[in-house]
């Protein structure tokens, strides 16, 4: 039990950035342990099946049952649990989006696996695999000790680790796995793209409004133009999420959205502890407050004391003009 | 119908510290019930109310939980069963979900259990999959919006991802974890919260759960527990006017080249 696998996802007809991250993790990971490097494509995924070998895998596998077309967590479950038996794993590598959350922690149960999901790094040390992960919004960063002889479910925090670089001039062989009695309990009705979707935790830049900014109308005439100017997002506190200035999709924090783009700037937002546990490792964090004494200046990269809105209508501007926007 | 609601006691915030021993102290935070379980905890009201039944709170926890235990009740819960033993101190996420499995087996005739997408300390949303699994029942997790939910029959909801809604449905017994959006939870009032004050709910051990050490030995051990690293210090852009101070904080934003 040496080998690591990598569940793929894809984005359109490529393999989706994270599967070339943990392609790259587990090609060093399975070295380490003396193992070869294994991943499976699971039903519409398959298409990008024979790009892994290319970004480092070994051996493909690839699910293709009509009822693999859609997520379910028996039929992904039971996809993995057919690549687990070929290749007796040590470590199985996946994403953390929500289905990989749903798929992961129930694969790990049905193993008897360990689980460590929201992993932002990896290690063997003794031939033990280590994986830390943030907890408590960022304030704690555990990293816990999985003893050998039970497989390791880790679910990878996006940009942990460096993307594979493409290979030409490499293969791996595409194996398809046969699953018998295939029957998922739950039945996919309909997938609709949700009306508005807002991908704050992929977005490179965020400007974020809180109560400081007076009232709802003042929010969206200066935080979403500031945030299109920045070809950035636009993310709310809790507070005015609350109040219902701003829907629920745009909240950062404890109880909303976790990010960390390389820009994030948080205008008439205190900075309560709760706001600052979902975009802490934000990159550079641009802090504008009238309050000189608000908590979101302790974290910020660079702040400003004075009036939102005073400033965020001449930093439109000032960004438009000088970006040539 | 038997509705299960699981209830995770957890800091106010998260501004806790790390014991010599590793141990996570939240000493002087208050504690509450999950945010995202009152979520839960209202949607499992809301549907005794529509079609009868019982809700039970569940949760595990020391004595002092009694107290959100009897919140639970306060708002509309019509059971409380307290899982509590020192061998519960330690439970990773999956030992959790054995725990409330055993106890949900033990209650018998449960047809739905909700609890919210994960908790805000630890925040790895594995509980509802784990316990789902290790009950042998579906999962239906990151729900936004239960459309029919039907006695002995079948379940039917929406499922809120990151950039789609799936509508999914199946056959009861389920398992569900919900988010936010759901609904808006009531305030229990002052009378509810008077009438339920000496209420003990029943406690369940290991012993009468049929557990073993086995079962609630984590399956990692914890190697090193840190607090982040320090943000480098931060600079204050000053200037005589608002002007002054956005063409510096451009400025400063370019050469940062993050804009």
């Amino acid at each position: 039990m040496s080998n690591v696998l990598v569940i793929l996802e894809a984005v359109g007809d490529d393999l989706a950035a994270i599967s070339r991250e943990l392609l790259g993790k587990g090609r060093q990971l399975a070295d380490a342990l003396g193992g070869s490097l294994a991943a499976l494509a699971i039903g519409p995924t398959t298409a990008v099946a024979a790009r892994a070998g290319q970004f480092g895998a070994d051996q493909v596998y690839t699910a293709n049952a009509p009822a693999l077309a859609q997520y379910t967590t028996d039929g992904y479950v039971a996809a993995a649990m057919a690549a687990v038996q070929a290749c007796n794993p040590a470590l199985i590598l996946a994403g953390t989006s929500f289905q990989m959350r749903d798929f992961g922690a129930a694969l790990a149960t049905d193993l008897n696996a360990g689980l460590v999901v929201d992993a932002t790094d990896l290690q063997v040390a003794d031939g033990a695999i280590r994986a830390t992960r943030p907890s408590h919004g960022g304030n704690v960063i555990n990293t816990y000790r999985f003893a050998a002889g039970k497989p390791v479910v880790a679910l990878v925090r996006k940009q942990s680790f460096p993307e594979a670089a493409a290979q030409p001039d490499r293969s791996a062989p595409v194996t398809e796995l046969a699953i018998a009695n295939l029957n998922p309990r739950t039945e996919v009705l309909s997938v609709a793209p949700k009306a508005g979707a807002v991908n704050l935790t992929d977005a490179a830049i965020i400007v974020t409004g809180g109560r400081g900014l007076g009232n709802k109308d003042n929010y969206y005439r200066l935080i979403p133009p500031l945030a299109e100017a920045l070809g950035g997002a636009y993310g709310a506190s809790r507070a005015i999420v609350d109040d219902g200035w701003v829907p629920y999709e745009h909240q950062v924090g404890q109880t909303g959205k976790t990010v960390s783009p390389k820009l994030y700037i948080a205008a008439g937002v205190s900075g309560a502890i709760q706001h600052l546990a979902g975009m802490r490792t934000s990159r550079t964090i641009v802090a504008i407050n009238k309050d000189p004494e608000a908590p979101i200046f302790r974290i910020a990269t660079l702040g400003v004391v004075g009036d939102v809105n005073e400033i965020l209508p001449l930093l439109t501007e000032e960004i438009k003009a000088r970006l040539n926007r | 119908m038997h509705i299960v609601v699981c209830l995770k006691q957890v800091p106010r915030d998260n501004s806790v510290k790390i014991r010599p021993d590793l141990t996570i102290d939240a000493e002087g935070i208050e504690k509450i019930i999950n945010l995202f379980d009152e979520y839960a905890l209202e949607e499992g009201i809301r549907w005794n109310e529509q079609h009868g039944g019982k809700v039970t709170a569940l949760s595990i926890g020391t004595s002092e939980w009694v107290e959100q235990l009897r919140r639970a009740l306060a708002m509309g819960a019509t059971d409380a069963l307290l899982l509590s033993d020192p061998a519960f101190a330690q439970l990773d996420t999956i030992a959790a979900a054995r725990v409330a499995a055993a106890a949900i087996r033990k209650l018998g005739d449960v047809d739905v259990v909700i609890t919210g997408r994960n908790s805000t300390d630890d925040e790895s949303g594995a509980f509802a999959p784990a316990l789902a699994r290790l009950l042998g029942w579906p999962q239906l997790t990151y729900v936004g919006k239960v459309l029919e939910l039907q006695p002995g029959g079948t379940i039917k909801v929406e499922r809120h991802l990151e950039s789609v809604i799936e509508t999914v449905s199946c056959r009861l017994p389920v398992v569900m974890s919900v988010i936010k959006d759901i609904n808006e939870p009531r305030y229990p009032s002052l009378l509810k919260i008077k009438r339920v004050a000496k209420i003990e709910p029943p406690v369940w051990t290991a012993a009468d759960l049929g557990l073993s050490a086995a079962d609630l030995t984590p399956a990692a051990q914890l190697a090193e527990r840190v607090p982040p690293p320090p943000r480098p210090k931060g600079e204050m852009i000053d200037g005589p006017d608002a002007a002054a101070k956005v063409r510096k904080l451009v400025d400063k934003l370019l050469e940062y080249q993050v804009i």
